[in-house]
């Protein structure tokens, strides 16, 4: 059965948290790295909650795991804070919204 | 208020060559007729470890997947050009690949205002000068010289390149300007989400009052249009 579209949100929130971990070693920038977090994870849990009874078609779910183990593969935490602003964009067109 | 050109240092020229890139020029024409989630696709795709399409059609199900069909054969050619264009940047070593983005934002910004403004107006890697006051280094990436409404872009790829430096470089141009009774637009161009940017700006301690902020969102403003909306987009949903 494909994940509902919560489901997909929290699975992108995870992917989020391994990227801020992967952007640790930036010093200066841990304080921007935590706003991004928060910033988008409020954005993607308030898109999970106006679409709660909604399931994702399968290639949503695709999608969703194919993104986050893209950023899981990046390993160089310059790119990872880069990726913290692209990941919730990304997963958020997948699932039909506009990433403003 | 004068417009000059930026002196031709040895990063200048090295930049020209990079700027000269015909994947530049590529780039920038795909993207100043892409919807808003073509232009997330390139920025994924250029910020990317993946280097081969097949993944990225499946992270994008609304521009590769059923949702696609409906927004026609035209549309879904240029989702494949933009692909291919961004993996080409991509494909570019870790250097490289950071100065062309650059310079994909700077090209685009050009081609958009294009759109709107006098070709001729255009100019690229530009200092102002003010009476009385120091010249900057810094060149501004993109302006619009015409009397009585110029206009100053400073293009960023992401929202981390947002500082005090460039934001305090934009108010000083635009009051310099006021004080000589000269209307001066200032602007930070943002290949990122306009989120993102407003996370990095929040934490500034220069001022943006002045200064207006185009983002991933909103570039074809910059055209005088309004934002575009992906029919596939809508078509997921």
């Amino acid at each position: 059965m494909a994940a509902t579209i919560p489901e997909l949100m929290e699975r992108t929130i995870v992917a989020l948290e391994i990227l801020a971990q992967t952007a640790e070693p930036i010093d200066d920038e841990q304080q921007y790295v935590r706003d991004l977090v928060l910033v988008w994870s409020v954005r993607l849990r308030t898109v999970g909650s106006e679409r709660a009874t909604q399931a994702g078609a399968a290639e949503l779910d695709d999608a969703i795991d194919w993104i986050a183990a893209e950023a899981a593969r990046v390993t160089d935490p310059h790119r990872a804070i880069d990726w913290l602003s692209t990941l919730p964009q990304v997963a958020l067109h997948a699932v039909g919204e506009s990433s403003a | 208020m004068r417009f000059q050109d930026a002196a031709r240092d040895a990063r200048a020229v090295v930049y020209a060559g990079i700027q000269a890139d015909p994947l530049v020029a590529t780039c920038a024409g795909l993207l100043a007729a892409a919807s808003a989630q073509q232009r997330v696709l390139a920025r994924a795709v250029m910020n990317g470890e993946t280097t081969v399409s097949d993944g990225w059609r499946i992270a994008f199900p609304g521009l590769f997947g059923t949702a696609a069909v409906s927004a026609g054969p035209a549309e879904r050619a240029r989702s494949d050009a933009i692909l291919a264009a961004a993996l080409a940047v991509a494909a570019r070593g870790e250097q490289v690949r950071s100065q062309v983005r650059g310079a994909i934002v700077e090209a685009l910004t050009e081609r958009l205002l294009m759109r709107r403004v006098d070709p001729a107006a255009l100019h690229r890697e530009r200092r102002i000068l003010f009476d009385g006051v120091a010249a900057e280094i810094h060149p501004y990436d993109v302006t619009v010289e015409r009397p009585g409404s110029a206009e100053a872009y400073d293009c960023k790829w992401g929202a981390r390149g947002i500082g005090a430096d460039v934001l305090n470089q934009l108010d000083d141009a635009r009051r310099h300007a006021a004080e000589e009774g000269q209307r001066l637009l200032v602007a930070l161009v943002i290949f990122d989400a306009r989120r993102s940017c407003e996370v990095r700006l929040a934490r500034q301690s220069a001022s943006r009052e002045g200064v207006r902020l185009v983002s991933l969102e909103s570039l074809d403003r910059l055209a005088g249009t309004r934002p575009s909306q992906s029919a596939a987009l809508e078509a997921a949903r």
